[in-house]
Order: C-alpha cells, then sequence, then structure tokens
C-alpha cells in the first residue's frame, strides 16, 4: 500500500503581519489507498481550511501537499482544475443532484465535463451503478427515486471519475439521522467493495465512526489521531466522544 | 442615508439594472422619436394638403402611443419586478434588521427613481438625435425637398414621453411598494426555488405534435406562396391561422423531438453539457413555448412590417403612373345634358389656356345589363366571396371603340382593333388575380350573348385606366360605335348616357397649373346652383394622397415594428434571467462537480442563444416565404427594391437583438460565475 496523500508541514495564514491568523499552524498526515479517514475539529479549528487546501480549491502559505505523487502546491490554476476534475470525487451536504437529468446523466456529469468519450463514459456509469446497485433506477428522474437511492446515485457521481480521493466535506451536516445512515453505508461499501479513498471532514461523532482513522485537528494544529482497528462502530463512537470531550468547546456540537 | 443606500445599490447592481435600463432608454427614445413627427414639418417643403395628412399621421401615432404605451408599461413592470425577485434576500436582510416595509420600499422607490430619470434622458437625448435623422426619411416619404437643415426639437413629444412615462413610474412604483409589502420575511429568506418535478411528454406524442407543426407549416407556405397576399380574403385568413398553429405547435414539440432525436447521437448529447441545456430547455419549454410562438410571431411581423414600412419611401411609385393617367380628370353624372367644355367656357374658363389638347366623352348604359348577368351570376359570387368584390348589380358602362382609342393616343399608346362582331373588357382596377379568374371564364366560352345577339370576347382583358373615378374604373366593356349609335348618331339599343369624361395634361408647371384650375373651379361651386355638379380630380391630389398613405404605412410599420422587436427582445430577455435565476443551484451543482469558468460560460451562452435563435429563425423563414410573396405584391404596387429594407431591417433586429442578447449573456454569466464564487 502506497500513500495517496502526504501534508508536509502545511501552513496557511491569513491577515497581515499585525494581525496573523494561523487557520492552519505545520499540519502533517498521510492518508494511504484504500484509507477511510475522517478529520474532525470544532468549528474554527482549521479542519474545512485544510479539506480545501487539498481539494485545490485554496492556496497553502507554506508547505506540500502531494496527492498520488503530485505536489498540487507547485500547480498553476489552469493544471489545478484538471486535476480536481480527474483526481477528486466531491460528496456535498446535500446530494444536489440535478432535478432535470435522470440517474445516468447526473451519474455522467462530471465524465462529460472532463471531456471522456461517451462510449466510455457510459460505459464506465453502467460499471459504478452496477457496484451500488442502481442499474434499474438510471433512467429515472431523481423525484421517482426513493432516498436511498438518490443517495447511491450521488455517491456513484463522487467516484464514477475514478478519482485518486473521494473529499466530504460535512457530507451528513443537512441530513436527518435515518438519510445520514444511509449516506455513511454507501461511502463504507464504496471504501470496502471498491477501495475509494476516502477524507471525510465532519464534526458529527456518528458520521466520523464510520471511518477506519480519525485525525482530530485544534487550533490548525493536529491534536490526537484515532484508529478504529477491530473495535465495533459503538465502542469506535464512544473513543471519539472522550477525545472531543478532551478537545473541549466542542462538546456542545455533539450532544 | 437612504439616498445613500439606493445609489450605492445602483452602482452595485450596475449590470442587473442594464437589462431595465436598455429597456427603457430604448423605449424612450423610440417613444419620443415618433411623437415628434410633426415638428419636423418646418423642414420641409410640402403642400398644404401634405400638411393636413402630417395632421392625420400624428393623430394616428398619438392613438398608437397608448396602446404601445401599454406594452412598453407591462414590460417595464415585468423587468422591475424580476429584479425584485432578485433581490429578495437582500430586502429581507433590511427588513430583519427592523427596517420598516414603507423604508425599504422607499429605497426602491428611490432607486426606481433614479434609474428612470437617468434612462429617460439618455432615452431622449437619443430620440432628440434620431428625429433628426428621421426628417430625412420625411422627406423622402413626401417625395419633398429639405429646406434646409434645422434643430428639430418637439416640445410636445417631450413633455408627452414625459408624462407617459412619469406614469409609467407610477405604476412601477406602486407595484414594487406592493411586492415588498406583500412579502412575509420567511418568504424573502427562502426564495431559492426548490426541486421540482420537471413535465415529461410522452415521446410519441411529441413526435406527433412536430410532424404536425410541420404538416401545418408546409400547408401554409404552399397555399401562400400558391395565392399569394395580395387579395385579402377568406384563404389568407386560413393561412394565417395555419401559420400560428404551426409555430405553437411547432416550438410545443421542438424541444421534446430534439431530446430524443438527440439523445440517440451520443456523441453530441454527451459532449459539454450539451445533454444538461437540452433538458434544461426541455423542463421549461411548457411554460416557454408559448411566450417563445408569441415572440416568434412578433418578431415575424416586425420583420415584415419593418421592410414593408422601410420600403414605402419607394413603393406605390408605379401604381401612382397608373392611377393618376392624366393631370386633370373631370367628371359629371349629369347624363351628357350638356358637355363638360362647353359649361366651363360659359363660366369663362378656357381649357385652352390650361392644356393642349383635351377629350372629352361619355359612357353608356342599359338598364337590361347588369353586372351579374355579364359575369353570370356563379362567377359574380365566387368574385364577391374571394375578392370582396362589390355590388355590380348596377348597369355596365359601355365605353366607344374610338374614344377609348383617343384616349390611347393621348397616351402614345398603340389604337386597339376589333373584328367584326367583337366587343372587350376593361378591368383596370381590378387586381391580377381578380383579373385571371375572370379572364379563365373568357377563355372557356370566349362568346357573350347580349340583348339576344351573340359577340366575340377579345382575348385579352385590357387593364389600361384612363381615370381614377366614375364606373369604368373598375369593369367596363369596349364596343364598336355601331353597337351604341345609329347611323344618324342617335343611341340607340336601349342605351343612354351615363356620364361624361373630360381629361387632358396640363402644359406648363403642371403643379401650379393644376392648383389654379382647382381653384378656378371650386370658386363658382356654389355661386351658381344651377351649374353642373363636377367631380374633379386632379393629380395633386391623388399625390397627396398617395403620400399620405405611404407615410402612415411607413410610420405606423416602423413605430408598431420596432416595439414589438423591442418588446420580443426584452421578454426573452427576462424569461432566460429569470429562469437562470430560479435554477442557479443547478449551476452551481457544475461548477461544484468541476465545471470550470469556461465550460460555464459555453453552457449559458449556448442556452441563451437556442434562446433567442429559436424563434428568430422560425420567423426568418416565415419571412423568407412572407416576403418571397410580398415582393411580388408590392413590386407589382410599384416595384420596390426589397433587399435593401430587409438589410436596413435586418441590421435594426441585429443592433436591438444583440444587445439583449449580450445583456442577457452577461446577466446570467454575473449571476453563476461571480455570485457562485462567493458561497
Amino acid at each position: 500500500m502506497s500513500n495517496m496523500l502526504t501534508v508536509t508541514q502545511v501552513e496557511k495564514y491569513y491577515g497581515n503581519k499585525g494581525n496573523l491568523t494561523k487557520a492552519l499552524d505545520g499540519v502533517s498526515f498521510s492518508v494511504m489507498e484504500g484509507e477511510f479517514v475522517g478529520i474532525m475539529g470544532a468549528s474554527g479549528s482549521g479542519k474545512t481550511t485544510l479539506l480545501n487546501c487539498i481539494s485545490t480549491i485554496d492556496k497553502v502559505t507554506s508547505g506540500q501537499i502531494v496527492i498520488g505523487g503530485k505536489d498540487i502546491t507547485e500547480m498553476k490554476s489552469r493544471q489545478l482544475s484538471e486535476f480536481r476534475r480527474k483526481k477528486l470525487g466531491f460528496i456535498f451536504q446535500d446530494f444536489n443532484l440535478l432535478d432535470t437529468l435522470t440517474a445516468q446523466e447526473n451519474i455522467i456529469l462530471p465524465l462529460t465535463i472532463s471531456a471522456v468519450n461517451h462510449r466510455e463514459a457510459l460505459a464506465r456509469t453502467l460499471e459504478v451503478a452496477q457496484t451500488l446497485g442502481i442499474t434499474d433506477v438510471l433512467l429515472k428522474y431523481p423525484y421517482q427515486m426513493s432516498g436511498g437511492q438518490r443517495q447511491r446515485v450521488a455517491a456513484a457521481r463522487a467516484i464514477v471519475s475514478k478519482p485518486s480521493m473521494v473529499l466530504a466535506d460535512e457530507p451528513t451536516g443537512a441530513l436527518d439521522s435515518k438519510s445520514s445512515r444511509i449516506l455513511l453505508e454507501s461511502m463504507e461499501k464504496l471504501n470496502v467493495e471498491l477501495s475509494a479513498t476516502i477524507l471525510m471532514v465532519t464534526h458529527d461523532a456518528f458520521a466520523a465512526s464510520y471511518c477506519k482513522r480519525i485525525l482530530f485537528i485544534k487550533d490548525g494544529q493536529l491534536f490526537n489521531e484515532l484508529i478504529r482497528g477491530q473495535q465495533t462502530r459503538r465502542d469506535f463512537y464512544g473513543k471519539i466522544i472522550e477525545i472531543i470531550s478532551l478537545l473541549g468547546g466542542d462538546v456542545s456540537h455533539v450532544l | 442615508m437612504y439616498y445613500k443606500l439606493a445609489f450605492r445599490n445602483v452602482k452595485k447592481s450596475l449590470r442587473d439594472y442594464l437589462l431595465y435600463f436598455l429597456t427603457l432608454t430604448f423605449a424612450v427614445c423610440i417613444f419620443y422619436v415618433f411623437n415628434s413627427v410633426e415638428a419636423q414639418e418646418v423642414m420641409l417643403k410640402i403642400s398644404t394638403s401634405e400638411k393636413e395628412i402630417l395632421k392625420t399621421l400624428t393623430q394616428m401615432i398619438d392613438y398608437i402611443s397608448i396602446f404601445v404605451s401599454f406594452i412598453l408599461g407591462f414590460l417595464i413592470v415585468s423587468a422591475n419586478h424580476f429584479l425584485i425577485r432578485r433581490r429578495k434576500k437582500e430586502l429581507g436582510i433590511y427588513l430583519l434588521l427592523g427596517m420598516k416595509k414603507s423604508r425599504v420600499s422607499r429605497i426602491l422607490v428611490i432607486e426606481t427613481l433614479f434609474i428612470g430619470v437617468i434612462s429617460l434622458a439618455f432615452g431622449l437625448l437619443a430620440g432628440v438625435f434620431l428625429s433628426q435623422w428621421m426628417s430625412i426619411f420625411t422627406a423622402k416619404i413626401f417625395q419633398a425637398d429639405m429646406t434646409g437643415y434645422q434643430f428639430v426639437f418637439s416640445v410636445n413629444a417631450f413633455v408627452k414621453t414625459l408624462i407617459y412615462f412619469g406614469l409609467i413610474f407610477v405604476v412601477v412604483i406602486l407595484a414594487s411598494t406592493f411586492a415588498v409589502s406583500r412579502n412575509k420575511l420567511i418568504d424573502l429568506f427562502s426564495a431559492q426555488s426548490k426541486n421540482e418535478k420537471p413535465a415529461v411528454r410522452h415521446p410519441v406524442f411529441t413526435v406527433i405534435l412536430f410532424v404536425l407543426s410541420i404538416a401545418c407549416l408546409g400547408v401554409a407556405y404552399q397555399q401562400v406562396l400558391k395565392y399569394g397576399i395580395m387579395d385579402f380574403d377568406y384563404k389568407l385568413l386560413r393561412e394565417i391561422i395555419l401559420g400560428a398553429v404551426g409555430t405553437f405547435l411547432f416550438f410545443a414539440s421542438l424541444s421534446g423531438f430534439f431530446l430524443k432525436l438527440l439523445q440517440k447521437c451520443k456523441g453530441f448529447y454527451y459532449k459539454d453539457l450539451n445533454f444538461f441545456i437540452l433538458r434544461q430547455i426541455n423542463s421549461r419549454i411548457n411554460s416557454a413555448h408559448i411566450s417563445i410562438s408569441f415572440v416568434c410571431l412578433m418578431l415575424f411581423c416586425t420583420i415584415g412590417i419593418l421592410s414593408t414600412g422601410l420600403g414605402m419611401n419607394r413603393a406605390m411609385e408605379n401604381s401612382l403612373s397608373a392611377a393618376t393617367a392624366f393631370d386633370v380628370e373631370m367628371y359629371t353624372g349629369a347624363g351628357g345634358a350638356m358637355s363638360i367644355s362647353d359649361d366651363l367656357t360659359s363660366k369663362g374658363i378656357a381649357l385652352s389656356d390650361y392644356a393642349k389638347t383635351t377629350y372629352e366623352y361619355t359612357d353608356y348604359t342599359n338598364p337590361a345589363i347588369l353586372g351579374t348577368q355579364v359575369l353570370t351570376t356563379d362567377l359574380y359570387e365566387k368574385l364577391q366571396k374571394e375578392y370582396f368584390m362589390s355590388g355590380r348589380e348596377d348597369p355596365v358602362p359601355f365605353i366607344r371603340l374610338s374614344d377609348y382609342n383617343a384616349l390611347l393616343g393621348m397616351k402614345d399608346k398603340p389604337a386597339l382593333v376589333l373584328k367584326d362582331g367583337q366587343i372587350a373588357f376593361s378591368y383596370s382596377a381590378a387586381s391580377q388575380g381578380f383579373r385571371d379568374v375572370v379572364q379563365e371564364k373568357w377563355n372557356q366560352t370566349g362568346k357573350i350573348s347580349l340583348l339576344g345577339q351573340e359577340y366575340q370576347v377579345y382575348p385579352q382583358i385590357l387593364s389600361e385606366s384612363f381615370v381614377s373615378i366614375g364606373a369604368d374604373s373598375n369593369l367596363a366593356i369596349i364596343v364598336p360605335d355601331s353597337f351604341l349609335l345609329d347611323s344618324a348618331g342617335k343611341v340607340t339599343g336601349g342605351f343612354s348616357v351615363s356620364g361624361s369624361y373630360l381629361q387632358f395634361n396640363c402644359t406648363g408647371d403642371s403643379k401650379t397649373v393644376q392648383d389654379e384650375l382647382e381653384k378656378r373651379v371650386e370658386s363658382f361651386y356654389g355661386e351658381d346652383a344651377s351649374s353642373v355638379d363636377y367631380f374633379m380630380v386632379t393629380r395633386n391630389v391623388i399625390q397627396a394622397s398617395y403620400a399620405g398613405t405611404k407615410a402612415i404605412i411607413a410610420y405606423v410599420g416602423i413605430y408598431i415594428g420596432l416595439v414589438f422587436l423591442l418588446t420580443s427582445a426584452a421578454v426573452l430577455s427576462l424569461q432566460q434571467l429569470s429562469e437562470i435565476s430560479d435554477n442557479r443551484q443547478r449551476y452551481l451543482v457544475l461548477r461544484k462537480i468541476g465545471a470550470d469558468d469556461r465550460l460555464i460560460d459555453i453552457t449559458i451562452l449556448r442556452q441563451t442563444a437556442i434562446y433567442f435563435l429559436l424563434p428568430l429563425s422560425l420567423a426568418v423563414i416565415h419571412s423568407i416565404v412572407g416576403l418571397r410573396v410580398a415582393n411580388d405584391a408590392i413590386r407589382s404596387l410599384g416595384g420596390v427594391n426589397a433587399a435593401q429594407n430587409i438589410l436596413i431591417t435586418a441590421a435594426l433586429i441585429l443592433i436591438v437583438y444583440g444587445a439583449y442578447f449580450l445583456a442577457t449573456f452577461m446577466g446570467s454569466r454575473r449571476m453563476i460565475v461571480r455570485e457562485g464564487r462567493n458561497e
């Protein structure tokens, strides 16, 4: 197993000399291929800044981010948008399926945006749909599908371009608990069955308990790391709550 | 503070206001230019009768302006409505911060007034300059010389524009105040449209509709090409209805049909975001197709009306020369009791003062020979139905061959030769189609029975016109002298003299001579009750009335054409912008998935282009057919170089339509690309 993502001494400063905010202050970690990693932290801890830097939306002040062997901090903006399209997949807070498009068209979108040949694109769509068990809804519109099907379509869209890494920013943020569970299960499925590398930012302990490893971040620095190993999800959840209370200040967010 | 806030808002959302500003400025400009026509008179050397016509024209424009102000008012109110909808969230924040609704309304009022004053100023400025150019056009229409350049400023039109648009602004202000007071805070915040169920039509149904629409249009085209539009009759009505229905069906089924078709060409369908665009259009077409069809028909009207209006300054010149065979025509229905020239001489008017040669003749009627009889009742009914031919149950006028040939001689035309037992028909004022119908009938029989005797009909129906007054401008029968007169010169065969005609060309400066003669003849009207009642027409009068018709068609056509053009462009633009605004979420998703600005630009550009080009293309196809036919009509009226008018029309459309297209594209792009970045 090789490193999919290596973050080395990343710093991100906002403001000027007189009033400097260190959003990220020397963060280093790595994610292996096929891992499902969560990043937790309180509001303002820097977790979203970190995700933005990794997803090439934001630029670091110093340090290196290497994804799949490529240093994205060295890339120019054109290369970046191409890199984002081809190497990264996104899962959003709300599923953001386009209601005018059928499931198949929704899934194929990232491929047409990166100008993949339509034959290949259609073949890949079918392949992903088979893995996620949504072949029978491919020609349906989102309003004709169940909630679970919709979420699986969204997941299919995130991985159809065979991204090196799937980035999820608070994916359960706008969902009720039942929908959250369905989404997290399908993400787990992506990770286990398709060995997709997933990096998820969340402050929801329940969502985090689906990860294999969790990085805690506080005031722009890595604070702790938790590995699930052979624990049950329930035990893991307990551990997470413990760490959060250690972190302090964010308990109200969780409970 | 409110003023500051309002100004800053306008400055900040300048590009949002661009469309609004554009519509207002164009509207004000058009309104001023056409209402200032009367003031252009000072620049022109025109006769009194032409001045009268200019007055009539001004009056007509007054009425049309009311209609136009309704259309423009509606447009401006809906443009403003769109702006308020766009800013719901901003207004919500003001309310949330504790500002009173009346204060928020006041900010909107100040903004509206601010934009209104600026666009009024710009529109009037542009209008004043355009009206200078317009007077050249007016001069051309009246074939008048320009007395020399004079800066024209119409106080009348200026005040009128201020009043009309002032009223429109009052309505706009009321509407926006109402919009604010009606809305609840929660609605202002949750203005983002939610996912909606797209309307899906059954593909087979769509295909049937599409085929039906093509059939409708095809039949309409074929009919109009076959029958032309020279005569307003039930056929034309049928063609118009078929065309309109075809247009509506076309747009109702187009997107569904093409969606199905293009889904088969996967290479194209899945290229860029084509399928997104198609789906987007398809999802809206149910509500949009009606307005798109209207826009298409309006554009068709615009193209037709504008190019006809512009063509008017050259059309009708030929028909003018046809209508006025001679400088002066006099007619009296007094049964030939006295010859016109003798009567004039007795009143001290010597015709030799006015003309080198004159010719006087009479026509004859027989109460037993009626129009229906000559034409046969069948044919008569057909003509009445298709050509709205008016009552011809009157006796048909007969003209002696010698008179006819004398008149031909005055016009330097070869004489008509009738064989023994042959008579000729003349329809001078009838349309070609009408003449063809009658000709066809004579071709079949070639014979006619009059007063119990059979006559050969001269194979061609004569179309030479000699008089614009009197009965024989329509149907007349030319017969050998012996048919009407016996050897002693007495009228025989139950005929009697019907009317007398006197015709001549004036010598010298014809225009002034005509005026003089007219004055003199008029001077003894009423003076002497016993004098013969004359009907006198001079070339001057006919020319003036032609110029008047031309001017009215031209101005009204261009006025309405421009307003239609403005309305269609603005409606499309508003529709597209509100669609983008309502569906912003979808475009933002595309961005998040990885579509870069370039791809989003392409998508918006294609979508806007489709919205703008669809109705325009069908309108252009309609117009190609329409103008082809119209050209034949106009050519027969007076030969006109249509290409130039069409080019001017195209240029106008390009400017107005193009401006709106650009404003729409930039507005849509701004909504997605720029605002999307901030989220």
